[in-house]
């Protein structure tokens, strides 16, 4: 007779301003903490980069390191120097100091960066999956992802698509899959969009290539694998030759509270331009800024009536496509 | 500086270190490393270096390389005929070569996939972030971030010493099959919230084949329709295995749609997939010495306490106390 033995180990009632918090045991040498419930809320990963923060300038002997995720972050240790229990402490009183959301500011840049849609790679990469991995994926039908996040999300059309995701700066709430990539989401809630990932996953995306799951937006930094729906391609944000000066001093171009604003261009152009990113004559433009989280939770309550409204016609959109 | 050609590569070798690249994981670099760390630890204690020293990883066998100067060798892991000059040598024990020695490893013929080479003094490659491990998904690390290539050239550390004719004694050995028992702990996600218990008593109890696709990003399983404790992913996607996206811990059993994924060494930091169970550092070296046709692999579950005992008795077991006189 097997026992049900939950791997959470402790919760953490929320607080004033401040979520409740769960501690999930992930194997003998991490821990996996998690904000709030699992719900698209931004606030959520403004309390995660700053309890981040606290917990790199704190850390307990034996800690190895802190990787966030959209809610939540996994904590890695030497099981010898430090017990789950004493962590689970530590983690505690890090939580129990930490400002209520509306409080924090965050270092965050602005980087700019071009979208071709629909281009000629990330259809091949779609293709390829048809053929090679599973030939009646509904989100793969005609050899393209994307009108399957337009019908997924009530769109009239692909356009509507691309406005969205031109329209908005997109947050990168952490860093993470492979070196480099980028998880963002819209921080205007009117453009939020869902879509399911991949089932099973692909096997090779294009280096660049801009995708969309869940709730979240990523760029693929390699050539890799990869799970979210593809709607065009950017460019190179990983180059650990920096054969671009954008990458000289960190092979990374974008980190954690970085804002991403999109802009499109055609295919050539992007082309064009990838190869002036190699020559080295290509300048990103980053402008450096601060994120106040209240100023932003303030804005969204002025637009929330609105958001709500083109939430509730995706999910019913939503409600009648298949999942892959 | 001493150094060893590479001569014959085979499908894939490479630099590895042990731990790997830690404290890179919120910069989306999984440590790489070892895919079987007890090998590589093994052949680093056989010819007196700490475990920490890089060795070469080689893949399968067909490994030809040639030493320009004396050194003492160790090769452990996987089966198969290993030559020094044309004579064979033992694996699992310290050899001392000469100068312009031609060391060959033939193919696994049964069990094991992976060999290690280790040669006192290490493999001198540059530190990057902290660690010599390729990683080939970044593409650094290593020899120019890539496997070994014939005609590469490898840099070999101080020299060590003579410290040949060391053997680990059997009792220390792995032992290797084509049917693997891995010993895992549940969660972060499991049951009650996101699988059943009966779906962890199916990862649990029964049989799962190695996917030809396994590679050291990841050992891709079978795919299984679990019942899952909910209905769907909700807004993280419509599949009951999708979550909000979160960094995943090194061994864990991602369920990736209905598939069922151990992230390797150079696996994917994060994701949107639960992970239903974690393999337990002391058994993760075993997923590297799956053969990706054929072999099997059944999980067991373990308790927190049980699996730092284990991680334990295992560090106990790669000491100088377990090696004997060859």
């Amino acid at each position: 007779v097997t026992t049900t033995v939950s791997p959470v180990i402790a919760q953490q009632p929320a607080q004033e301003g401040k979520p409740g918090i769960t501690y999930r045991q992930a194997g003998e040498r991490a821990v996996l903490v998690e904000y709030g419930e699992m719900v698209f809320d931004l606030a959520l990963n403004f309390l995660v980069l700053a309890a981040k923060d606290a917990l790199d300038e704190q850390p307990p002997d034996g800690l190895i390191e802190t990787a966030p995720g959209f809610r939540s972050m996994l904590v890695s240790y030497d099981p010898f120097a430090l017990t789950s229990a004493e962590l689970l402490d530590h983690l505690q009183a890090v939580h129990d100091a930490l400002d209520p959301e509306r409080g924090i500011t965050i270092p965050s840049r602005v980087v700019h960066l071009p979208v071709a849609f629909d281009d000629a790679q990330t259809r091949a990469a779609v293709e390829r999956y048809v053929h090679s991995i599973r030939s009646d994926a509904p989100n793969a039908e005609g050899g393209t992802n994307i009108d399957y996040v337009v019908r997924y999300n009530g769109m009239r059309d692909r356009d509507e698509l691309y406005e969205t995701v031109l329209a908005t700066e997109h947050w990168t709430g952490f860093i993470g899959f492979f070196p480099g990539l980028p998880f963002m989401f819209p921080l205007d809630p009117r453009d939020a969009i869902f879509v399911p990932k991949y089932n099973p996953t692909r096997t090779w995306t294009p280096e660049g290539a801009l995708g969309i799951g869940g709730p979240c937006y990523a760029i693929y930094p390699v050539e890799s694998a990869g799970g979210y729906q593809l709607i065009g391609r950017s460019l190179p944000i990983y180059d650990v030759r920096a054969r671009n000066e954008v990458f000289r001093e960190n092979p990374l171009l974008l980190r954690a509270g970085d804002r991403v604003k999109f802009h499109r261009v055609t295919e050539e152009e992007l082309l064009q331009q990838f190869e002036e990113v190699h020559a080295d004559t290509y300048r990103y433009r980053i402008e450096d800024e601060t994120f106040d989280v209240g100023a932003f939770l303030e804005w969204t309550a002025t637009v929330a009536d609105e958001a709500e409204e083109r939430r509730r016609r995706r999910e019913e959109a939503a409600a009648a496509t298949p999942v892959p | 500086m001493r150094s060893l050609e590479i001569v014959e590569a085979g499908i894939q070798t490479t630099v590895q270190d042990y731990p790997g690249r830690r404290g890179m994981q919120a910069q989306g670099f999984f440590p790489a490393g070892p895919m079987d760390h007890l090998a590589h630890r093994a052949a680093n204690l056989l010819v007196g270096n700490p475990a920490s020293a890089a060795t070469l990883e080689i893949t399968l066998g067909n490994f030809h390389a040639r030493l320009d100067a004396e050194a003492t060798i160790a090769t452990c892991g996987a089966w198969a005929p290993v030559t020094v000059d044309g004579s064979g040598v033992a694996l699992w024990e310290s050899h001392r070569v000469p100068a312009g020695a031609e060391l060959t490893i033939g193919i696994a013929p049964e069990t094991g996939f992976r060999f290690y080479l280790g040669v006192d003094g290490g493999f001198d490659v540059p530190l990057l972030f902290g660690s010599r491990a390729t990683y080939t998904m970044g593409a650094l690390g290593g020899l120019e971030g890539r496997a070994l290539q014939q005609g590469d050239r490898l840099p070999l550390g101080e020299p060590g010493g003579n410290g040949a004719g060391r053997r680990l004694a059997q009792g220390a050995r792995p032992e290797y099959s084509r049917q693997w028992d891995v010993r895992v702990m549940r969660g972060p996600q499991a049951a009650p919230d996101y699988l059943t218990e009966r779906d962890l008593e199916t990862l649990f109890g029964r049989t799962w084949p190695v996917d030809r696709n396994s590679n050291r990003t990841g050992i891709r399983l079978e795919s299984h329709k679990f019942e899952w404790a909910r209905q769907s992913g909700g807004i993280a996607g419509g599949h009951p295995s999708n979550i909000l996206d979160n960094s995943y811990p090194v061994g864990a059993i991602n369920v990736n749609g209905d598939l069922p994924v151990i992230l390797g060494p150079d696996g994917p930091t994060a994701g949107g997939f639960v992970v239903a169970a974690t393999v337990i550092h002391a058994d993760f070296w075993k997923i590297g010495q799956f053969r990706p046709v054929g072999d099997t692999v059944r999980f067991r579950e373990v308790s927190l306490e049980e699996a730092v005992e284990a991680d334990r008795a295992l560090d106990e077991s790669l000491t100088d106390a377990s090696v004997e006189a060859a």
